[in-house]
C-alpha cells in the first residue's frame, strides 16, 4: 500500500498533484505537536473531519481545512481560514479562506449553500434562483470573483 | 412504570399543543393511563383545547412551590377513563419552574400513569429546557413550510445534545394538493433536511379549529381525517404498526414512506 492512499480525502480531492511526502511523515512518526484526529497537510495547515451533519444554529470554526462527511443544514455555519469539503448536500452558510487566504476553496457533492464567502468575498445564489446542482461543484476565487464549476474527481 | 414523552417544535403554532391533547385522548381511548403536563408556563392553552380550564384550582407551579400535593392538581377528565391534566400557570412566567424540578416531577408521574406527555412552549430557552428536563422520548412537531423546519432542525440538534436521541417527527397541517402543485413542501423534502424517523402525518383539516374552540379533539370524530391521523399516531406510539393513511398522495410515495415508517 502507497503513502497515499493513506492521506485524508480532502488532499486526494483538491490536491492531488502536490508532494504527499509532508503527510506521510506525519502519519510514520509520532508527532505530539498534533493533536489527536487532526492530521498536518502542506505548509503546516491542520485539516479537521467532522463525521456528522451539522443541524440549524450549529456553528463551526477551525484554523484550517474543514472536511463533512455529512449534510450542512440551512441555518449551519462553518467558517474555516482554509478550505471547505462538505461530502454531503451543503444547504448552510460556509466561510472558507478567513484571513484573507484567497485560495481556500468550498466544494459539495450538492453546493446549495444561502451564501458562500471565500475570504473577502460574499457571494449567494443569482436573484430569484437558487442554487440548484446536480453534481459536485467547487467555488474558487478566480480573478477577483467567486466562480463555481463543476468539480472533476482526480485533479484539476 | 410508563414512559415521558415531551412534543416539542422550536417554532410556534405548528401544533404541538393539538398534537399533545390529540395523542393524549387517543391513548386513553385506547385504555391507557395518560396525563398530559402543559409545560408553557404563563401562556397556557392545553387546558383550553380540552376544554377543562374551568375547572382548574391548583397548577404546576403550585406543585414545585409545595403549595399542594400533585394528586389534588391534576384533572380528571370526565370523558374518559385513564386521562388526566396538570395545568400551566397563567399567571406567572417559564422562570417560575426549574428544570431540576421538571425532572423530579415527571419521575413522580411515570410511576403512575402509561404514558406521560409533556406540551412544550416554543422556543429555544427555559420554556423549552423546562419541558425536556424529565422526557425520554421526543416527538418534534413541524409545518411543511421553510421556517418550521429550519426551526424543527435546530430543535433536533439541542435535543441530541441533551442525549435525547432519535426523536420522531410528526408533519402537521400538510395540503397533499398544495405539495402535488408544487407550493408545499412535500414530506421527503422535510426528511431530507431533518433525517428522522417520521411518526406520522396529519392533514390540514378545518375541523380543528372547530373542536379546538368547543374544547374537543378531533381524534374523537369519526369523519375527520385529521382526527384518523392523529388515532394512527396513538397507536404507533404503543409500538402497534399502523399504515399510512391515505392522504390523496402519490401512490409511489405512500409505497417510500411505509418503508420510512419501517413496514413493507
Amino acid at each position: 500500500m502507497n503513502e497515499t492512499s493513506r492521506s485524508m480525502p480532502a488532499k486526494s480531492i483538491i490536491e492531488l498533484n502536490r508532494d504527499t511526502k509532508e503527510v506521510s511523515k506525519v502519519r510514520d512518526g509520532v508527532d505530539t505537536a498534533v493533536p489527536r484526529g487532526i492530521i498536518a497537510g502542506e505548509s503546516g495547515e491542520n485539516t479537521i473531519l467532522l463525521q456528522r451533519t451539522l443541524r440549524s444554529g450549529q456553528s463551526f470554526y477551525y484554523d484550517g481545512n474543514v472536511v463533512v462527511l455529512g449534510d450542512v443544514n440551512p441555518g449551519a455555519e462553518i467558517k474555516a481560514t482554509g478550505s471547505i469539503i462538505v461530502m454531503g448536500v451543503l444547504r448552510g452558510m460556509v466561510h472558507a479562506g478567513i484571513g484573507n487566504n484567497e485560495s481556500a476553496t468550498v466544494a459539495a457533492f450538492k453546493l446549495q449553500p444561502i451564501q458562500l464567502r471565500i475570504a473577502g468575498h460574499i457571494t449567494r445564489a443569482p436573484e430569484g434562483e437558487n442554487f440548484d446542482s446536480e453534481r459536485p461543484e467547487i467555488a474558487r476565487v478566480k480573478n477577483g470573483v467567486v466562480t463555481i464549476e463543476t468539480l472533476h474527481i482526480g485533479g484539476f | 412504570m410508563g414512559e415521558v414523552i415531551v412534543v416539542t417544535s422550536g417554532k410556534g403554532g405548528v401544533g404541538k399543543t393539538t398534537t399533545v391533547a390529540n395523542i393524549g385522548t387517543g391513548l386513553a381511548a385506547l385504555e391507557h393511563k395518560v396525563v398530559l403536563v402543559d409545560a408553557d408556563i404563563g401562556l397556557r392553552n392545553l387546558d383550553v383545547v380540552l376544554g377543562l380550564e374551568n375547572r382548574i384550582v391548583y397548577d404546576i407551579t403550585d406543585v414545585t412551590g409545595g403549595h399542594c400535593r400533585l394528586r389534588q392538581a391534576l384533572i380528571k377528565d370526565k370523558r374518559f377513563e385513564g386521562l388526566y391534566l396538570l395545568p400551566a400557570a397563567q399567571t406567572k412566567d417559564k422562570t417560575a419552574v426549574k428544570p431540576e424540578e421538571m425532572r423530579a416531577l415527571c419521575a413522580e408521574l411515570k410511576e403512575e400513569f402509561d404514558y406521560v406527555i409533556v406540551d412544550s412552549p416554543a422556543g429555544i430557552e427555559q420554556g423549552f429546557k423546562n419541558a425536556i428536563a424529565g422526557a425520554e422520548k421526543a416527538i418534534v412537531v413541524a409545518t411543511p413550510e421553510v421556517s418550521s423546519v429550519r426551526d424543527a432542525d435546530r430543535i433536533v440538534g439541542l435535543l441530541e445534545a441533551e442525549e435525547l436521541r432519535d426523536p420522531k417527527l410528526v408533519i402537521n397541517r400538510l395540503q397533499p394538493k398544495m405539495v402535488r402543485n408544487g407550493n408545499m413542501m412535500g414530506i421527503e423534502d422535510i426528511i431530507d433536511i431533518l433525517a428522522i424517523d417520521l411518526l406520522g402525518v396529519v392533514p390540514e383539516d378545518e375541523m380543528v379549529i372547530i373542536s379546538t374552540n368547543r374544547g374537543e379533539t378531533v381524534v374523537r370524530m369519526e369523519n375527520s381525517r385529521s382526527g384518523q391521523a392523529f388515532r394512527n399516531i396513538a397507536r404507533r406510539i404503543t409500538g402497534e404498526a399502523v399504515p399510512m393513511m391515505d392522504l390523496d398522495y402519490n401512490e409511489g410515495i405512500v409505497r417510500k414512506l411505509r418503508k420510512l415508517i419501517g413496514l413493507g
